[in-house]
């Protein structure tokens, strides 16, 4: 079987095992086992199976695709046109056969710059009309292959780790945190299976977004994942902070959702396709042909794959032109009506637009608030969907769909990245909940990405998600693992838990080296070494290419201190030490080794993850193969800033200058971050009370996370509130009014005409009243008359009416 | 008289029962032969004949499912109206007994049927004055069916005024504390709709000549039966071409003809400085959107729903909103596209308002009942927008592909909306009968109490929200998407209302069904939802999952027929060159029209 057809059978399979989870824990849950306990045993198998297919995609993809070193044309610096091909080079047998699979893949052209290898496909169609079409289908390269393996296996963790973590919904429980009207605390049943039902639903929302084929599936599983998250956070659906968190985070993606539509809108309107890639299509005259998908429409192959704005969109914003032009004429305006700059803005909407949606996902800013409320959710929902993959999936649609890119809308990613990593990192310093310190750090990172991404970076960034999804979920299952022993979030009652919980305090240490990005220069490193110096060798690249903004790298340099500095203040306030609350540290124990087992996997991967094998295997290669055609070399464009902007290719920043300052630059800071932390709650000399006396409103201003959600509050929801009551307020207060005077004008009118009736023609009238009267007498018993007559009488008039009138029509004939 | 009288049509029995069957019933049971006291009986009357009709109509438009196609059954995939009923019936004025179904009516009357049997069945609590209650119904039934099958305008007009008045008494005799109120603002509503809609027949029935169609055309509208061999629609033809003076007509597939003639008829008229075109258009959009509603004209009905008892809720909901969507589709644009045209703002504008405005009420409302019919106000603001959204312009080359998706989606949207909110309604009223209040403020942990009904319900308002998997999600998205070509603000606009419509909906959710207790009075009455319960509430959720998963079957009978309506408008725009045909100043006024007073 070819690659072709393998790859999206099976991991359309690894897709839909998740859903059949769903629907069976949905309708048997309950019966699974005493207290539906073996439901986690059916999650865990479909998550299993998952994974399993993944891997034999992935080994069937490195077998027709084998992942070798990059080369970079020999001496880095020069720009060489021949030689920068990345990715797809690997032969060209391949090309053919995906593109003749009704999917399309790679074309070549003339300069030498291949397309990288895809397949793709649709499965069924959901709405067709003309030209448009919405469909579900498929697009695979080794992103998605990647993503696949990487979201199957940290879910595999996280039911397994969840299979133990969640026993005491095996039983009924007593919430702690709800107190009822009559002063006892909540008694309920346990509901062990609804948390494994929501979690495979989650899975199977999450792997559709990895696996779509364009981006109307893109959002409606974008969607689903949000409403899973609602169903996950607000799985305490009895507290009331839970439930509010659970519709805090959906309203909050919508607003992001809000711009993803206008995104999707601007493209629809104007190219009438979402699909990423071209397609078959085989017309009624029998004859294929290929309808290009907005990868090649953006970057069509006979330009070089050079981003332009492609013909519909031109067309789209010159409708004035078009009108006034001869249909005939119009194709050959197009190239002029491009050079005037029409369409550019539409191309900027639709991206920044698709980023919105990304911003909600991904939490950054300003959408981010949601997403440390969201830590209302049992500890193994933050980890999978709040750290590994949900609000990963942001960051993917970035390099999913970074083709389509323009220069000035990754300007607006990078800026907003780095503004989310520097506010969340700076909102993590002061953080007392271990687990709200992990969710700003998780900000911080997402942040990083897109910052990565949005200066060229797309192998940094999408690296860095990738080391990031193992050493976070990580994190998050230590974090848990503590709760579970302290049965408290507070770190300030912790302390000296190394002792009692040895292995939880090894990975977690593991787990914060990998964030801060450890290493030893130039030598060897733990994940986050390497991805976070690419992103930094980058940024610094960029910035030197633009040094206008060069507050991009300091942004950078200044978050990896920050991270330092709160990853090891956790560590320290949590194992070092001694303890600070002896009633929690006395019940604290060591976890069971169900979750232990998840903690040391994880930790094992958080090492390795950003290795390269000699050969050149490794996840920075394997995604090299997928880079999107057009963004190896170096390439400039913007209009929207007022300045042009210089996209440095991301070999660069592998050579020098950048590579070694980055590193230097990390390891610097990291070492800083760390040392601080020590010497504030270890050696303990500077007090962290007196930094907080000293800068108070700073303190005050971080303690309060900035205050954005009393911001939001003041600003969107009072207001919709306000209007709210002024919509209801206007229907009862202005319309109805309205109406009702008009009825009572009308009552009046009819009563002086009725008074006119009874003085004037009664008066003339006498002698007529009598039978006036009788005649009224009757109409009255009909109109008041017992309700049976009343309905009988309109039933049978309803069938009379059209006998009577088919009657009629006899009548009339017959005349 | 008429040859056609004569023709073989296979429809006739099968169309004229789905839409009389209930009214006979009605009138059997009105007369004294079923003692009143007998109530369950006349319960299970009612039930059986509504799943009589929906069987029948079943057979009508899934013949597969029945095995062997005959001649009276629906053809999916055609565009063209199908299972032609005619026969003269009131010849003196040209009105024909004209029915007929396509792709646009054909679900809606599907719609119609499963959505009677449902609501029958939610009216078993129902123990006041019975049989008047079912006969009513019944009734109400006839009407709705016969205006989605009649293709005669005036007796479009008759059964749009039968279901008025059944209508009336349902809500003003079975529903709550303030039903009097509601139902006579309902009629009153209705009423002033209607008279405009009279007035409008009238002005295209005198307007209107025959003589101006071609041959073909006058087959294509049945006008001249297409079953008639060459000759004898020969014959048919040079009758009417040969006529002395005009030959009105009240067929809606003619009039629809006679309007996108180049040199429309009804655009030629100038009456006090507009087309008849654009009157004729005007009058019979406030009579449809006042059934729709759309702001500013919607306040029937959240008093309306309010008080109707739970299966009129439905009915209400569920079908008779749809009854403005598609008087709009079918009647104003084919008819007036001039007026359509330049209308188009109006149209959509309307729509976007609706949105908004319905969406940001509901989020103010504090009863259940009242939020879920604001939720309908908002809802029905896309199908405003999708049958609008008018994009074929010279700028685009004229291209109609955007435009059917906007009222393909409409279409759709109408469809899942009467799914989605006749389960709202539903389910709120299981919780109404069981606790006897609606305050949002005084529930809360539903969830807990009634784990199954809970469940459902959830699914049903999240079908509301427009979540993807669910029928609410396929409708707006279409929408959405088509304005985008018509308009950059109302498309942004008609986003925004995604955000609204979460809160509004989350927010009434956790209201209700979260939270650790439950906060009203009757606590104790909360038990689990019944069989009865349950067999209303599944099919509709199963069909709100179904549809939003496999929203082709629905898009296999709507889209042909709504593809080749906008193909045909959008051409009709290309050949004036863009822009509405203007009345001609001092143009003739045929004697009739200024007659009409």
């Amino acid at each position: 079987m070819d690659l072709a057809t393998q790859l999206p059978q099976l991991l359309g399979i690894a897709w839909l095992l998740p859903l059949a989870s769903f629907v069976l824990i949905l309708f048997f849950g309950p019966k699974m086992g005493p207290h539906g306990r073996n439901a986690a045993w059916v999650a865990t198998a479909a998550i299993v199976t998952s994974l399993v297919l993944s891997l034999v995609a992935f080994v069937s993809w490195l077998g027709a695709h084998p992942v070798t070193a990059v080369h970079h044309g020999g001496d880095h610096g020069a720009a060489h046109a021949s030689d920068h091909a990345a990715a797809g080079h690997s032969d060209a047998g391949d090309h053919g056969e995906a593109s003749g699979h009704g999917g399309a893949a790679a074309s070549h052209n003339d300069q030498g710059v291949h397309a990288p290898v895809a397949y793709s496909g649709d499965w069924y169609t959901l709405y067709e009309g003309g030209r448009l079409k919405l469909s579900i289908g498929w697009y695979v390269d080794s992103l998605t292959i990647l993503m696949f393996v990487l979201v199957t296996f940290i879910a595999t963790c996280i039911h397994v780790y969840a299979s133990g973590y969640m026993h005491d919904e095996l039983h009924d429980v007593t919430d702690h945190e709800v107190t009822l009207a009559d002063g006892h605390h909540l008694h309920r049943a346990g509901r062990f299976p609804r948390f494994f039902q929501a979690l495979s639903l989650f899975c199977f929302s999450m792997m559709g977004i990895l696996i779509a084929g364009n981006l109307a599936m893109v959002f409606i599983f974008w969607e689903l994942v949000g409403i899973c998250s609602w169903f996950l956070i607000g799985f305490y659906y009895e507290r009331k902070s839970a439930s509010t968190a659970a519709n805090k985070a959906f309203i909050v993606n919508r607003v992001g959702d809000f711009g993803m539509l206008i995104g999707l809108m601007a493209l629809w309107g104007a190219l009438g396709t979402l699909h990423f890639a071209d397609a078959k299509v085989v017309g009624a005259d029998g004859q294929t042909a290929t309808v290009p998908g907005l990868f090649s429409l953006v970057r069509p192959a006979e330009s070089g794959h050079a981003l332009r704005v492609p013909d519909g969109m031109v067309k789209f914003a010159a409708a004035d032109k078009v009108a006034r032009t001869p249909v005939a004429e119009v194709a050959g305006k197009i190239e002029a009506w491009r050079a005037e700059g029409l369409g550019d803005w539409l191309l900027f909407i639709a991206g920044v637009g698709i980023f919105c949606g990304c911003v909600g996902k991904s939490a950054q800013f300003p959408l981010s608030v949601w997403l440390p409320d969201a830590m209302e959710g049992p500890t193994p929902v933050s980890a999978l969907v709040h750290s590994a993959t949900m609000v990963a999936a942001g960051v993917y649609l970035v390099g999913r769909f970074f083709p389509v890119l323009s220069p000035d809308v990754l300007l607006v990613i990078a800026y907003t990245g780095a503004i989310t990593l520097f506010i969340a990192a700076t909102i993590a310093l002061v953080a007392n909940d271990i687990k709200r310190v992990l969710a700003y750090s998780t900000v911080s990172q997402l942040g990083y990405m897109m910052l990565a991404l949005g200066v060229g970076g797309w192998v940094a960034g999408l690296f860095h998600l990738v080391t990031h999804a193992f050493f976070k979920s990580l994190l998050f299952l230590c974090s848990g693992s503590v709760i579970h022993a302290c049965h408290t979030n507070d770190m300030r009652k912790m302390g000296g838990l190394a002792k009692v919980m040895p292995y939880t305090a090894g990975t977690m240490l593991v787990g914060c080296l990998a964030i801060i990005g450890a290493g030893i220069p130039f030598v060897i490193g733990l994940s986050g070494y390497y991805s976070k110096d690419s992103i930094l060798a980058q940024a610094l690249s960029f910035s030197q290419a633009n040094p206008q903004h060069a507050i991009l790298f300091y942004a950078v340099a200044g978050g990896a201190f920050l991270t330092a500095f709160y990853m090891f203040r956790l560590w320290f306030m949590t194992f070092a030490g001694k303890a600070r609350d002896h009633h929690v540290h006395e019940h604290a124990h060591e976890s069971p080794q169900v979750m232990v087992m998840p903690l040391l996997v994880l930790a094992v991967l958080a090492v390795v993850a950003g290795w390269t094998l000699p050969g050149g295997f490794g996840i920075a290669n394997l995604l090299e193969q997928s880079r999107p055609a057009g963004t190896v070399e170096t390439t400039t464009g913007g209009f929207a800033f007022g300045q042009t902007l210089t996209i440095p290719a991301e070999y660069l920043s592998h050579g020098e200058p950048f590579h070694a300052t980055a590193t230097w630059t990390a390891f610097a800071t990291a070492l800083g971050g760390v040392l601080l932390a020590a010497a504030m709650y270890v050696w303990r000399v500077i007090s962290p009370a007196a930094v907080a006396m000293i800068f108070r409103p700073v303190y005050t201003l971080l303690a309060n996370r900035w205050y954005f959600d009393e911001l939001y509050h003041a600003l969107f929801v009072v207001p919709a509130h306000g209007l709210a009551a002024t919509a209801s307020g206007i229907d009862q207060g202005l319309i109805d009014p309205f109406l009702n005077g008009l009825a009572w004008v009308t009552r009046l009118v009819a009563g002086v005409d009725s008074w006119i009736d009874r003085t004037l023609v009664d008066g003339l009238v006498n002698a007529t009243a009598a039978a006036t009267w009788s005649a009224g007498t009757r109409l009255k018993v009909l109109q008041t008359g017992s309700l049976r007559q009343y309905v009988a009488f309109i039933a049978i008039g309803t069938v009379a009416l059209f006998v009577i009138a088919s009657l009629f029509f006899r009548a009339s004939l017959a005349g | 008289m008429s040859p056609a009288d004569t023709i073989a049509q296979p429809a006739l029995w099968p169309l004229s029962l789905i839409v009389f069957l209930p009214a006979l019933v009605a009138a059997v049971m009105a007369l004294p032969v079923i003692p009143k006291a007998r109530e369950e009986l006349i319960r299970w009357i009612t039930l059986a004949t509504t799943i009589a009709v929906f069987v029948l109509s079943l057979w009508m438009a899934w013949p597969t499912l029945f095995g062997a196609v005959g001649p009276a059954q629906f053809t999916v995939g055609e565009a063209g109206m199908q299972a032609v009923v005619k026969r003269p019936w009131i010849p003196a004025f040209n009105i024909d007994y004209l029915l007929g179904v396509d792709g646009i009516s054909m679900p809606l009357v599907v719609l119609t049927t499963f959505l009677s049997v449902l609501a029958c069945g939610a009216s078993w609590p129902i123990t006041k004055h019975v049989k008047a209650y079912h006969v009513l119904f019944l009734l109400l039934e006839t009407g709705m069916l016969g205006v989605f099958v009649s293709l005669d305008f005036f007796l479009f007009y008759v059964f749009w005024e039968v279901m008025l008045l059944p209508m009336y008494f349902l809500i003003g005799i079975w529903g709550g504390p303030r039903r009097e109120y509601a139902a006579i603002k309902f009629f009153l509503y209705t009423l002033f709709g209607s008279v405009l809609m009279l007035l409008a027949i009238l002005m295209l029935y005198f307007t209107s000549d025959l003589r101006s169609l071609s041959p073909e055309q006058l087959v294509a509208s049945h006008v001249v039966s297409p079953a008639l061999d060459a000759a004898g629609q020969a014959d048919a033809v040079a009758v009417i071409r040969s006529a002395k003076g005009p030959i009105h007509t009240f067929n809606l597939l003619a009039l629809a003809q006679l309007g996108q003639l180049p040199n429309s008829p009804f655009a030629a008229v100038n009456l006090w400085g507009m087309s008849l075109e654009t009157w004729a258009f005007l009058l019979l959009l406030i009579g449809f959107v006042i059934k729709v509603p759309v702001v500013p004209v919607h306040t029937w009905l959240p008093d309306a729903h309010v008080e109707a008892p739970t299966p009129i809720s439905m009915i209400l909901a569920g079908v008779l909103l749809k009854l403005g969507g598609y008087g709009i589709l079918r009647i104003c644009y084919p008819i007036c596209p001039g007026a359509g045209l330049s209308l188009a703002w109006l149209v959509c504008g309307l729509g976007v308002v609706s949105m908004v405005y319905g969406a940001f009420a509901a989020l103010a409302q504090k009863d259940f009942k009242r939020m879920v019919a604001y939720s309908s106000v908002s809802h029905m603001g896309y199908v405003m927008l999708g049958l609008g959204v008018w994009s074929a312009t010279a700028g685009n080359e004229f291209r109609w592909d955007a435009w059917a998706q906007g009222v393909n989606g409409a279409m759709f949207q109408m469809l899942a909306h009467g799914i989605s909110s006749a389960g709202m309604f539903f389910m709120v009223g299981v919780l109404y009968d069981r606790v006897h209040h609606r305050n949002l403020e005084e529930c809360g942990g539903i969830f807990n109490r009634m784990p199954v009904y809970s469940g459902l319900a959830v699914a049903l308002f999240f079908a509301g929200l427009g979540l993807p998997g669910l029928c609410g999600f396929i409708g707006e998205v279409l929408v959405t998407l088509s304005s985008w070509n018509y308009s950059r603000v109302l498309a942004v606009i008609s986003a925004f209302t995604v955000i609204l419509t979460a809160a509004y909906i989350l927010w009434a959710i956790q209201r209700v069904y979260l939270g650790g207790e439950y906060k009203g009075p009757h606590g104790d009455h909360l038990t689990p939802i019944t069989g009865r319960e349950l067999a209303i509430a599944t099919p509709l959720v199963f069909l709100a999952i179904l549809f939003g998963v496999a929203p082709q079957l629905i898009f296999n009978y709507v889209t042909p027929s709504v593809n080749r309506q906008v193909e045909t408008l959008a051409d009709w725009t290309r050949d004036i060159g863009g822009k509405p045909p203007q009345p001609v100043a001092g143009g003739p006024v045929p004697a009739e029209v200024t007659g009409v007073r």
